[in-house]
């Protein structure tokens, strides 16, 4: 094998045989994780995405599957769920997008001004109940708050207030235009702790001689939040802002467990419909449900490079 | 198509290998000279014949264990059961699919399946069989005609039948009285209007009537009593779908307008459980005693009614009657299905025949026990028929148990179709329309109903 130039010098193709090597048991330690990773990450993403170019139907497990190109593609960008569906979804994002980001930002920098440890410390606990509540009793206490008959809002609002009475009191969840809000607000609730503690972290990092020199230069503490604590805090905000948009797009479970799958309801979103074609209609038409996966991940996936562009560090 | 042709012989051949009525000699010489070559060794492998090697492993819902306390015991009493919860959630049975396509089961009985539900996509995906070589004659015969026609497909029984749920009548003694009314049960549809509005009117409770909003529980049994003549074939399509359509379908739609405007303002909003289609408002409604009377399966006013100060107010009924109508209702069972690849297939059959006949079941379902009260009633005729002659204390102190068996001779499940269940709740957001207000005449609601079934079938089948 020629392994080396007539200068000495080793060629490309040794070289990286020679990296590989020489790291054998650094790629030997990878082996479990790297498997892990192409099993449960990669191949079911190649996998949905095969899908959405065939009309791969669950149940018809005696049948070929046929490769039909776009066609999954042209007919979800043509289907009004689909549409109403992604709009169901931004609505969402954009009540709780503001929600989770701002009001932990600013519920960190007031618990960061808590001098005393043990006060702060039991702010910080109450603030954590419930992240640490499972989801599905977070829906089931909100569902009972928001419950139009034995709801305490509503029983608040028609015997306490006098506001309305049991046929005109307000309709929570639902087919109703509040059900979105209404879910937003649970979300921004049950977050809530765990978004501070992020800010908290932040915070914590900022030296405080950044705020003693800014004092010194006589800004006021406006000034010294827009000038010092938010550009320290951007890594953060867009981790959080990244992470929550996600999340907040591709909700799924609160939908299903609020709403269910009637398609007028508003919490009838794109994530529903996917679930509903690929598990419960016909043949489990899961080709199509592929295809609807792919267009909802791209539309987010647009609007998280925009995210990453505008929160770009300009230091 | 090649490949489905195989798997087919290689099924029928196995399948008179397991009969008896040919040799393993003659199961692999067919096989070969099919062209099958040594694929016959595999599905002998996979055939129950060469893997008894398990105890029986029926797989039952969480549900049914919940409100049936016994089967468990019962398992253990008839022995060698390796007794397991379905490890699925909700209706969703792509385990047992995906097990299927590759061969194989972990389970030989699913307890579970509800025919109009979920049975067709177990069938077409090739997850079970039918039940008849196994199910002895005397059994078959004995279960209710209606109930046999439900679980049958393709003129093969493939749910044995269990638990029964019949849409019934239910209502609040308390209330009723409270309202100056008879303690019986409306006998048409037209009482029970003038009944639930004299119980608003008397400010007995803030509703009269309720009803649940999802279809296969209102608008079909609503519609059963008018007629059970009222599905229809796509071309091309052997199984029936509902005709949202028919006359009986909008006299029944009709009359649940005039049922929403006696309950709740909530009254179509979704459950909080199992996608929206449980613990709704009119489950609350009527546990809380908001409302009189309720449309709804036995089962869930015996539920809701143990937290009522006085749970002896509740009564049931059948149905109440449409005036010249057929006086239907609509009913399911939830019954058990027997897997393709499982093994222990004549034990299962045994095993079926000890549960689902025990008395202990059906006394502690019918009466009630310290932890449920399901009332679920059994699928066989001479079990009625015993009641009826030698009556157990339980029985006659639950009268309703033989008011709705009366209506079990004219009642119809809704047929077997892909889209049986789903069919009610794509159109359901059309005919609310009209329910609501928003859509004033009811012909025009539920022709888009129809029309967006028949849509939804043409994308995803």
């Amino acid at each position: 094998m020629a392994t080396t130039t007539a200068s000495g010098r080793e060629t490309g193709g040794l070289q990286l045989w020679r990296k590989i090597t020489d790291n054998g048991g650094t790629w030997l330690y990878l082996v479990p994780a790297l498997l892990f990773f192409i099993g449960y990450q990669v191949y079911p993403i190649l996998r949905v995405l095969w899908m959405s170019f065939t009309d791969f139907h669950y149940l018809r497990v005696n049948e070929p599957v046929n490769w039909v190109g776009f066609e999954n593609y042209a007919n979800a960008l043509k289907d009004p769920i689909v549409l109403t569906g992604l709009l169901r979804a931004a609505y969402f994002t954009a009540l709780f997008l503001p929600g989770t980001i701002f009001i932990p930002m600013l519920l960190a920098i007031m618990l960061d001004r808590v001098k005393s440890p043990r006060i702060s410390g039991i702010y910080k606990l109450i603030l954590l109940i419930p992240a640490v509540i499972p989801g599905p009793m977070i829906f089931m206490l909100w569902k009972w708050l928001y419950d139009f008959e034995i709801g305490p809002i509503n029983r608040f609002l028609i015997d306490g207030l006098h506001l309305f009475n049991f046929r005109n009191a307000p309709q929570w969840l639902g087919n109703s235009p509040l059900a979105i809000p209404a879910i937003a607000l649970m979300e921004v609730w049950w977050g809530l702790g765990y978004h501070t503690i992020f800010y908290l972290a932040g915070l914590a990092s900022i030296p405080q001689e950044m705020f003693e020199a800014a004092r010194i230069d006589g800004a006021n503490e406006w000034q010294m939040f827009w000038r010092v604590t938010l550009p320290r805090l951007r890594p953060i905000l867009l981790v959080l802002l990244v992470l929550r948009f996600g999340t907040a797009m591709a909700v799924i479970d609160e939908y299903l467990i609020l709403g269910g799958f009637n398609r007028e309801l508003p919490t009838y979103s794109w994530t529903v419909y996917m679930w509903h074609l690929a598990f419960q209609l016909g043949d489990w038409f899961q080709g199509y449900a592929a295809a609807i996966g792919w267009i909802g991940a791209a539309a987010m996936l647009v609007v998280v490079v925009g995210l990453f562009y505008m929160l770009r560090n300009r230091d | 198509m090649k490949k489905e042709l195989e798997s087919n012989i290689e099924s029928v051949l196995l399948d008179q290998l397991r009969r008896g009525q040919i040799s393993r000699r003659q199961f692999m010489q067919t096989m070969i000279v099919a062209g099958l070559g040594l694929s016959g060794v595999r599905g002998l492998a996979a055939s129950p014949l060469a893997q008894d090697t398990r105890p029986l492993t029926p797989t039952f819902y969480q549900w049914m264990v919940n409100l049936h306390p016994s089967l468990d015991d019962l398992s253990q009493e008839f022995g060698d059961v390796n007794f397991q919860i379905a490890p699925v959630e909700g209706f969703n049975v792509s385990r047992f699919i995906e097990e299927a396509s590759s061969k194989q089961s972990t389970w030989d009985v699913y307890f579970g399946v509800t025919p109009f539900v979920e049975m067709v996509s177990l069938i077409e995906s090739g997850a079970i069989e039918p039940w008849d070589d196994y199910i002895p004659k005397d059994v078959l015969d004995d279960i209710l005609p209606a109930i046999r026609a439900e679980c049958t497909y393709d003129g093969k029984l493939y749910s044995w039948p269990f638990l029964l749920d019949v849409i019934v009548q239910g209502w609040n003694s308390n209330i009723v009285k409270a309202a100056g009314l008879d303690d019986t049960p409306p006998a048409d549809w037209d009482e029970y209007i003038a009944n639930s509005q004299k119980v608003v009117d008397s400010g007995a409770a803030p509703y009269g009537c309720t009803f649940d909003p999802g279809g296969w529980r209102s608008l079909a049994p609503i519609t059963h009593s008018f007629s059970t003549d009222v599905y229809y074939n796509l071309e091309g399509d052997p199984d029936p779908l509902f005709d949202f359509t028919h006359e009986a379908a909008i006299s029944a739609i009709k009359l649940m307008k005039q049922m929403l405007e006696l309950s709740g303002a909530n009254a179509l909003q979704p459950g909080t459980t199992d996608g929206g289609v449980n613990n709704g408002p009119d489950d609350v409604a009527f546990g809380s005693e908001r409302v009189a009377y309720w449309v709804k399966y036995q089962n869930a006013p015996l539920q809701w009614s143990s937290n009522w100060p006085d749970p002896s107010a509740l009564r049931l009924a059948a149905l109440p009657q449409a005036k010249g109508g057929a006086g239907s209702t609509v009913f399911w069972t939830t019954g058990a299905a027997l897997f393709k690849y499982g093994q222990n297939k004549e034990k299962a059959a045994e095993f079926l025949t000890y549960i689902t006949r025990n008395p202990r079941i059906w006394q502690e379902s019918i009466q009630g026990t310290e932890t449920a009260h399901p009332g679920q009633m059994p699928p066989y005729a001479s079990i009625y028929a015993d009641w009826a002659a030698n009556p157990p204390d339980w029985i006659t102190a639950n009268p309703w148990v033989q008011l709705v068996r009366t209506q079990l001779d004219a009642a119809k499940a809704i047929p077997n179709h892909a889209f049986s269940l789903q069919q009610f709740v794509i159109g359901r957001p059309f005919w609310e329309k009209y329910l609501t207000g928003e859509e004033a005449d009811p012909m025009v609601a539920m022709q888009a109903a129809k029309d967006a079934v028949v849509a939804e079938i043409k994308k995803t089948t």
